[in-house]
């Protein structure tokens, strides 16, 4: 009934465009005050890809979508929010602390402690279960004008948080408004060297008065760990403000079979729905939340700023604002 | 056998034969499976080699169309039929055909979804599920997984390129040096051509192997057999062991891969599973992955290796890349992708690597079937005492992209306006 702008590369006869005509590859949609904007472009190739190792110190997953991109504008004061793939890799653990095991490991090295003597060193230590608590990549917005991300003297507008910020506002969004614009685009993707799968996708919808963005990360490590992180930015076109909400959910792979066997589920079916994070996501214990907004209109430029984490730049912060699940 | 091009004809057209037949086939496969060793020796009057296919069975059309249609092309499939892709049970069934049909043209090689266990997780379970209503024929194809070999030995390939469709001579770069390496386009056209380093002499793989002991048999390439009075001096190009993965630290000889007890479902432990799971890196020795399990090896290893078995190269699957193929450690290993836009939605090309007959009349001692003395006799004019050093396959890849839209007819994943909350 309604026509929906879907991105052309979207299309399953991918047209393979070059790096150099991002252009091309990028649809845009304005919406008020907000430009909206999605770029799917197929896997990086050997060159890009060892540059980008380069620059991150660890090892890209083999499905690495590094062109692609969406990104939310608010053309008066520049703000913008940007998903692309080599920040979220950013943030995955370097360092090899967080290192999780597959889960023969223990088999797999004992079996071989006597004939593969010599053989100890873990090249490249890191989380290589691509687990990144990336939520987005924001730009100040400046109230001086459009680009410039904030001068000297002119009052910067970032996302903030506190025990005022407000909640997305989830009944609004239940509503079937026409959708006036929606794409989902996938930033990286392992297979986790067939022990799983780690994907991080990003899907909007935009509405006349409202949209909404998921980044989520979902990381199944077989037989081991489940992981989701949400981050979920909504913004109102109307009262030009936006909201961001990151939430990590967690639990045990043995956890979450149980859970679905308990739902009346057959072996088959648990092993299809394992693989679908919209189906995961709820049977998965909410572990840590936070939220943040910003208001960019100019009616209420005096006070703008609403915060539940007080200072604080980074997001997710270190100590992170936990709370019940909502329902 | 009319059943069996039947068969082949409809499945040729992607539809699925019934169970029964699946059952017959699966069986007759195994018969013909059990009597290769682990390690498969193929002759190389053109062979094609491909890498991991995963179940895209519109792209495996297109790379028959590209590298030729078998029977009339010699292919080498290094393993991954099944799984991601929509169709394995279509993929794996015609290609199990065409083994059947032509065993002496299609050589088929365990990969590490050709187990029990990972098609369980990645998908060709619930095909084999969802299209016949239950696990027998998951079942009779993993059974013929159990028989598949580990690897396969090309021999009697060429050092140098012969010439593409619509040429007389031997092609050579602009500067009219020798083609080692020829890239072309799905419609045949060539790409780019790369001459040999230091061509017309030894240098750069002397090189190589300096320090390394020569090879202390002279049986056939890759067999550690000995005993041949010429060995591998009559073959110019060195042999080309094709695997899955790679390599393992308990493997120092391809003798070894052939003590294997293969039939058995792929082990956590052991050389059978480092074959098809292990991966080349950029480090120096072996290496543990990350991971916890799984081996990772260094040029070093590879270049000892091929040189210890008079290998001039290792072509292997295993690992994404964006290209389709990618060449490593001074082209001692090459990793081969033969699944475009993978998974439908990566955008990638995939390629295949052909390489050429050996028109010399040397390769041609090396072309019976046994393991052990193959290459005597018809030694040529080569010297023969001193051990040289292995000069790489010319080597032709033809890289495609994904089949059109049109002849696809994958399930139409229709993005609908979805309500996400």
């Amino acid at each position: 009934m309604t026509s929906v702008k879907i991105n052309h590369i979207s299309s399953l006869n991918e047209p393979y465009p070059s790096p150099s005509a991002l252009d091309a590859a990028t649809t845009t949609h304005v919406q008020g005050t907000f430009a909206i904007a999605t770029r799917k472009l197929p896997i990086l190739k050997s060159g890009p890809i060892d540059a980008m190792s380069a620059r991150l110190g660890i090892p890209i997953p083999e499905m690495i979508f590094g062109d692609n991109l969406v990104s939310i504008t608010h053309r008066p004061t520049g703000w913008s929010i940007q998903f692309n793939a080599e920040d979220a890799l950013d943030r995955v653990d370097k360092t090899g602390e967080k290192m999780l095991r597959v889960a023969y490991a223990g088999e797999w090295s004992s079996s071989r402690e006597k004939t593969s003597a010599g053989i100890s060193e873990v090249v490249k230590p890191f989380d290589w279960s691509y687990t990144t608590d990336y939520c987005g990549t924001e730009r100040p917005g400046s109230t001086g004008g459009a680009g410039a991300g904030g001068s000297e003297g002119e009052q910067e507008k970032k996302l903030h948080g506190d025990e005022n910020t407000p909640d997305i506002p989830i009944e609004l969004l239940k509503r079937r408004d026409p959708i006036l614009f929606a794409d989902e685009v996938v930033l990286y993707e392992s297979e986790l060297d067939d022990n799983g799968c780690s994907i991080v996708s990003v899907k909007l919808r935009v509405m006349e008065h409202r949209m909404l963005l998921l980044c989520r990360m979902f990381m199944r490590l077989d037989n081991v760990l489940v992981r989701v992180r949400d981050t979920r930015v909504y913004v109102d076109f109307d009262k030009e403000e936006v909201i961001r909400e990151y939430t990590e959910r967690e639990d045990m792979f043995e956890n979450v079979k149980t859970k679905l066997f308990m739902q009346g589920l057959k072996l088959d079916q648990v092993t299809i729905v394992l693989r679908d994070a919209n189906q995961v996501a709820p049977l998965l214990p909410l572990i840590k939340q936070g939220v943040e907004s910003v208001i960019l209109g100019p009616g209420i430029s005096a006070k703008t700023i609403t915060s539940r984490f007080p200072g604080q730049t980074q997001f997710p912060p270190q100590t992170q604002f936990v709370r019940p699940p909502p329902r | 056998m009319s059943d069996l091009d039947r068969a082949i004809a409809q499945l040729r057209a992607c539809r699925p034969i019934p169970e029964s037949d699946v059952r017959e086939l699966c069986h007759k496969a195994r018969e013909i499976l059990i009597e290769e060793g682990n390690v498969v020796t193929v002759n190389a009057p053109v062979t094609v080699i491909c890498g991991d296919i995963h179940g895209q069975f519109h792209d495996l059309m297109e790379l028959f169309r590209v590298g030729g249609d078998p029977p009339d092309t010699n292919y080498l499939f290094m393993g991954d039929f099944v799984d991601r892709g929509f169709y394995s049970l279509e993929t794996f069934l015609l290609l199990l055909c065409l083994k059947v049909r032509y065993p002496d043209r299609m050589t088929l090689i365990r990969g590490n979804h050709e187990s029990r266990q990972i098609t369980t997780v990645y998908g060709f379970y619930d095909e084999c599920y969802r299209k016949y209503g239950s696990a027998n024929v998951w079942r009779y194809c993993c059974d013929v997984f159990d028989y598949l070999a580990l690897g396969a030995i090309v021999l009697g390939a060429s050092n140098t390129i012969s010439p593409s469709a619509g040429e007389s001579s031997i092609p050579t770069t602009p500067e009219g040096d020798e083609v080692e390496i020829e890239v072309c386009n799905a419609q045949g056209e060539v790409m780019s051509r790369f001459p040999r380093p230091n061509n017309g002499t030894n240098n750069d793989l002397q090189s190589r192997t300096n320090g390394i002991p020569p090879p202390s048999n002279t049986g056939p390439p890759g067999s550690g057999a000995s005993g041949s009075s010429r060995g591998t001096v009559g073959n110019p190009a060195g042999a080309v062991l094709c695997v899955h993965g790679g390599l393992s630290p308990l493997i120092d000889k391809v003798d070894k891969i052939r003590l294997l007890d293969r039939k058995q479902e792929v082990p956590h432990e052991g050389a059978m599973c480092d074959l098809l799971w292990s991966d080349p890196d950029e480090i120096d020795g072996w290496g543990l992955s990350p991971r916890g399990a799984g081996f990772l090896f260094g040029a070093d290893i590879v270049k000892v290796f091929n040189h210890r078995n008079d290998l001039s190269l290792i072509a292997r699957a295993h690992q994404l890349v964006m290209e389709g193929f990618k060449e490593m450690f001074d082209a001692s290993i090459v990793t081969v992708w033969s699944a475009p836009n993978y998974c439908y939605r990566c955008g990638n090309v995939a390629a295949l690597l052909e390489l050429s007959e050996d028109d010399s009349g040397l390769g041609v001692l090396a072309r019976s079937n046994g393991d052990v003395n193959r290459s005597d006799g018809g030694g040529g004019g080569l010297g023969d005492s001193e051990p040289q050093p292995m000069k790489g396959p010319a080597r032709r890849y033809r890289v495609f992209q994904a089949a059109p839209q049109d002849s696809r007819g994958m399930p139409a994943k229709k993005p609908v306006a979805d309500y996400f909350l």
